[in-house]
């Protein structure tokens, strides 16, 4: 019996474990190595340059416009998301139609963010998209804008987009949490006269805290690549000018058009670095004030 | 599917990533080969008698691997000339491979020693050419440039092809490489509706200005550009300040020059196309046009003028209108005294042929390339292609369409006045600084200065930055 | 991390009756627009695709005049849609397959085997999840290259399923932990093997929570974007989503808005017609526990 147990874990870890070695823990740890390197692919062999890659970075332009754009990002993303979804799901709670609404809701994160970048790069177009044309059918010709050209907005209509595509997959998932929630404590609350407002600060938000936090997680996470939509649906892309740069395009660009694989990869240590921090910000942000529901 | 961006001269954007990131695999396995010594060229066929009939001593019976690039142009064209190779030596055994991989399949056999005779290194993936001549892995098609065209044997293969095709295809003083495609930078216009408005291209910049305020009037506007793309607005500006200042105002940009974006004919050239903006007289919203968009509004005679390489005809094929005869004009002169006609275009080739150090029939090889750039072989491929090819008069005689005749009138009075940069090759970093910095002037949000201060800066960065490897020229 | 294993919610309690707030109009409002805001582009694109380039340029508002189903065509055969569609099945086929029995086996035994080492192994597949991909990006094509895996459809089919397995074994580690004992036990005794026990008794009990993970896997390996930009640069094996980001930015594609429209429907409507048929299993499974 022992022996066919070793002999099964060995059949059912090996397998995996090789295909996860080769493909991910091994890349990520020569990305480490790369990182130090002046490797342009080209050279044939790579040069120790120490630090070197990373000081370059505080001296790149664009590089610290993609910095910029992914905390700005990082702050309006995940907080507009949630805020939607939140609200979404506790006015679901109580209505009619709330299960049609939430299939509806879901729809876009179904899509890939190519599709819906190819999709929005329409609905910006400034002369025949969705968008302008709606507002001049409306008599609001005068807000119409060339979205995705103008740096003013062009950051904007890219987090719309990313915005747009998350907030179903929230929905739901706090329409879950808020379901989990004893349905007594809303009618206790309705006894004593609250008011939805109310209720869903009081009662909503506290015992969704949780599932908010892994939320942060997640569209934090998600608003420091951004690297599709900006690709497909962006002037440059990147532009006007490094207005909707991300670190993910710089990354891509310095690698696969500049051959600066060494300088990209140390990039990538620096957005490795951000993501971790994220997350050990948002869970220790949970370990602390975590609700426990008797 | 995305042929056309396989023909570019400078491959652009996506293409561009697919193939720096081969190239870039490819090069250490290339090296490691060449360092590894195996130098013996023992395999290759000895050659044949040199004769008048066969200049380049081809062993009448030694057999010949072709492996050509097919895409956009299909290898028709490459069949045809090996058809005549075998008319010639009907003892050789021509044996042809038309992929569109080509640098994944050549790359193991260049590093095994066994490389085919001919290789179109071209399209996606296609291996860096400078790397290929660093690790020595390519012949000098010396004699081929000087042995007697194919089929006008009193001329020189050299002397045969258009203008920068020999310089495009030279790395460090040996000509390696023949680009059969030819690709000329203009601005677009449609010839029926500028005769039916009265309008006559302009030919120097204050011409043009005036007729912008004419064409404003009509409601149509003057100009629009591929505004996703700020690429394309630099090509009219560039060329314009290569007019100006010449070819020394070229050469000091592409060998990074101190000061050389503060001269003065790219610093004229940049105020004129911000008058231009200034004015008004680009199409709004074009700077969030994708080249698709742009050139579809240009085509409903939405906008006047439009610029682009010549390939701008076969990828408007369907969306310009019956009767739309699009045509290319050079771009208008800035100054009287410019340093270079009005008549010269900026034109650059593609395709690149070359015939691998260690091939085992290089004379054959070469003999294949000499029939492949007759002047017979390079018409039949302009007929079927709607493309220059890089062969002088290929087009004499045909029919063309309208664009494509404009581009050859184009390069006919050019004469030797063509010019190309090199940078955006050499240094694509400095290319998108030069990009985004247009975008902005073209878009009001800098000033002429502004945007040579910040070229400047960014090109005294790239000069200083010990990481890159420079060339000069 | 631990808090992203916390106990599960229990599945979709009943909604209190509809009878609240009957009368302030706003909260049904609300609800509408945001309906409108997200099918409306997707409606949008639908009636495009069978639109003309004319209408679609001068019309975005418009219906059309006549449907042209042959956008449909041409985009499934003149612009490749088709065969980057198969691309896509095969791909994800593989990958899917691979990676709900890699993951399976790798959840399960970590979840139902005591040994040294398995808390390691186990944060060693999870942590995977939360790394950028970008910074694996580059030694990754040349790990793949090296391979001689660049561009083939066993390249691509690893490559995802090495990187979907993090999640499915993070996922259905927490579900075979919930799993009874007594029924394995009782399969032991009657002299079933450890694998017999696997694939016969608890795979099958396991069952809901693999549809749920299967789901979540085919969505994100379906929409995988960045991997085969990197990995999969032969346009003859082009993935959907590569696909159709080319047919949009590149040069060379002879402007047609009505195919691109029908591509970008083609792409849509099989994801949002399988979601529909099991919209009830994926939330089930997010409720069950997919990122809680």
């Amino acid at each position: 019996m022992r022996h066919g147990r070793w002999r099964f874990l060995l059949g059912a870890l090996v397998p995996a474990l090789v295909l996860h070695v080769v493909f991910v823990l091994s890349p990520y740890a020569q990305a480490f190595y790369l990182s130090l390197t002046d490797w342009t692919g080209v050279a044939g062999e790579a040069h120790f340059v120490g630090a070197g890659n990373y000081a370059r970075l505080g001296g790149d332009s664009l590089f610290l416009d993609a910095v910029r754009n992914n905390a700005v990002m990082l702050v309006v993303v995940p907080v507009a998301t949630i805020a939607l979804g939140l609200g979404l799901a506790s006015l679901l709670r109580t209505r009619r139609g709330s299960a049609g609404y939430q299939i509806v809701y879901f729809f876009p994160q179904l899509l890939s963010l190519v599709v819906i970048a190819v999709l929005w790069g329409f609905v910006y177009n400034p002369n025949t998209g969705l968008l302008n044309s709606g507002l001049r059918a409306v008599g609001l010709g005068g807000l119409t804008k060339s979205w995705l050209a103008d740096p003013a907005f062009a950051l904007a209509a890219v987090m719309a987009v990313l915005i747009w595509s998350s907030v179903g997959f929230y929905v739901v998932l706090f329409r879950a949490a808020i379901d989990a929630i004893p349905a007594e404590l809303y009618e206790a609350a309705l006894i004593d006269g609250a008011g939805s407002w109310t209720t869903f600060r009081r009662i909503t938000v506290p015992l969704v805290r949780e599932s908010v936090q892994v939320a942060f997680v997640y569209l934090g996470i998600a608003a420091l690549d951004g690297f599709a939509v900006v690709q497909v649906m962006t002037v440059g892309p990147g532009g006007p000018d490094g207005a909707t740069e991300v670190i993910g395009l710089s990354l891509y660009r310095n690698a696969f058009t500049y051959g600066k694989f060494g300088y990209a990869s140390a990039m990538g240590v620096a957005l490795f670095f951000a993501t971790l921090t994220l997350a050990v910000l948002a869970l220790r942000a949970g370990r602390n004030d975590r609700l426990e529901l008797a | 599917m995305n042929l056309e961006s396989q023909v570019r001269p400078y491959p652009t954007r996506r293409s561009l990533l697919r193939t720096a990131a081969t190239a870039a695999i490819a090069a250490p396995l290339l090296s490691a080969c060449v360092t590894g010594g195996k130098k013996d060229d023992g395999e290759a066929v000895a050659g044949g008698e040199k004769t008048a009939d066969n200049p380049l001593g081809v062993k009448a019976d030694a057999p010949l691997e072709v492996v050509v690039f097919k895409g956009g142009y299909g290898d028709e064209y490459a069949v045809k000339a090996e058809a005549q190779y075998t008319a010639k030596y009907p003892q050789a055994k021509v044996d042809h491979k038309g992929l569109q991989k080509v640098g994944e399949a050549i790359q193991p056999r260049f590093v095994a020693g066994n490389p085919p005779d001919v290789v179109d290194n071209t399209g996606a993936g296609r291996l860096d050419i400078a790397t290929l001549v660093a690790a020595n892995q390519v012949s000098d098609l010396a004699a081929l440039l000087d042995a007697p065209a194919f089929d006008e044997p009193g001329r020189k293969v050299r002397d045969t092809l258009l203008p920068g095709v020999v310089e495009d295809g030279t790395f460090a003083g040996t000509t390696v490489a023949l680009n059969f495609t030819y690709t000329v930078w203009g601005l677009w216009y449609s010839k029926p509706f500028f005769a039916e408005k009265g309008w006559a291209y302009p030919q120097t910049w204050a011409d043009m200005l005036a007729l912008c305020a004419t064409i404003k009037k009509t409601g149509v506007a003057p100009w629009t550009y591929q505004g996703k793309y700020p690429e394309y607005i630099n090509d009219p500006l560039l060329s314009m300040a290569a007019k100006t200042g010449g070819l020394d105002l070229i050469k000091a940009v592409d060998n990074l020059q101190p000061n050389a974006w503060k001269q003065d004919g790219l610093v004229q050239a940049a105020t004129a196309f911000a008058e231009l903006a200034g004015q008004g007289y680009i199409m709004s919203g074009s700077e969030a046009l994708s080249h698709t968009e742009a050139q579809a509004a240009w085509c409903q005679r939405k906008a006047a003028f439009i610029p682009s390489g010549s390939w701008l005809e076969s990828e408007q094929k369907g969306v310009a209108p019956a009767g739309f005869d699009m045509v290319m004009g050079a771009v208008p002169s800035l100054t009287a005294s410019d340093k270079q006609p009005f008549a010269a275009v900026q034109a650059a080739s593609s395709e690149s042929f070359l015939v691998p150090a260690k091939a085992k029939n290089p004379a054959g090889g070469q003999e294949y390339l000499r029939i492949l750039f007759s002047k017979a072989s390079a018409k039949a491929f302009a007929e079927a292609n709607s493309t220059l090819p890089a062969v002088a008069g290929a087009t004499d005689g045909l029919t063309l369409s309208s664009g494509l005749g404009s581009v050859r009138d184009a390069v006919t009075a050019a004469g030797s006045g063509t010019f190309t940069y090199r940078f955006r090759t050499w240094y694509a970093p400095l290319a998108k600084a030069v990009d985004d910095a247009t975008g902005e002037l073209v878009n009001k949000r800098i000033s002429p200065a502004d945007w040579s201060t910040r070229i400047q800066k960014a090109a005294d960065a790239l000069a200083k930055d010990s990481t890159v490897q420079k060339y000069t020229r | 991390m631990t808090l992203l294993r916390s106990r599960p919610a229990p599945v979709l309690a009943p909604a209190p009756p509809a009878a609240t707030n009957r009368k302030n109009p706003l909260p049904q409002l609300a609800m509408l627009c945001w309906a409108v805001v997200t099918s409306l582009p997707l409606l949008w694109a639908v009636v495009s695709s069978v639109k003309s380039d004319d209408e679609i340029l001068n019309e975005p508002w418009s219906l059309p005049s006549t449907p042209r189903f042959d956008n449909w065509a041409r985009a499934w055969t003149g612009a490749s849609i088709g065969r980057y569609f198969l691309n896509s099945l095969i791909v994800v086929g593989g990958a899917l397959l691979l990676t709900m029995f890699l993951g399976a086996l790798v959840a399960y035994a970590l979840a139902r085997y005591e040994f040294r080492g398995n808390r390691f192994l186990y944060y060693t597949f999870v942590a995977a999840m939360f790394f950028p991909v970008f910074l694996a990006l580059v030694p990754l094509f040349f790990v793949v290259q090296r391979l001689g895996l660049l561009g083939t459809y066993p390249g691509l089919i690893l490559v995802y399923a090495a990187y979907a397995v993090p999640f499915t074994v993070f996922f259905l580690h927490s579900f075979f932990r919930t799993l009874p004992t007594e029924l394995a036990e009782a399969a032991f005794l009657d002299g079933c093997s450890h694998a017999a026990v696997f694939f016969r008794v608890m795979l099958p009990l396991a069952r809901p929570g693999l549809v749920a993970v299967g789901i979540f896997n085919f969505l994100g390996l379906w929409n995988q974007y960045l991997l085969p930009l990197v990995l999969n640069p032969d346009p003859d094996r082009y993935v959907l989503a590569q696909g159709l980001a080319a047919l949009s930015v590149s040069q060379g594609y002879r402007s047609d808005w009505g195919g691109l429209f029908a591509g970008l429907t083609i792409a849509m409507l099989p994801v949002l017609v399988a979601y529909v048929a099991f919209q009830r299993h994926i939330r089930a499974g997010m409720t069950a526990g997919a990122v809680k």
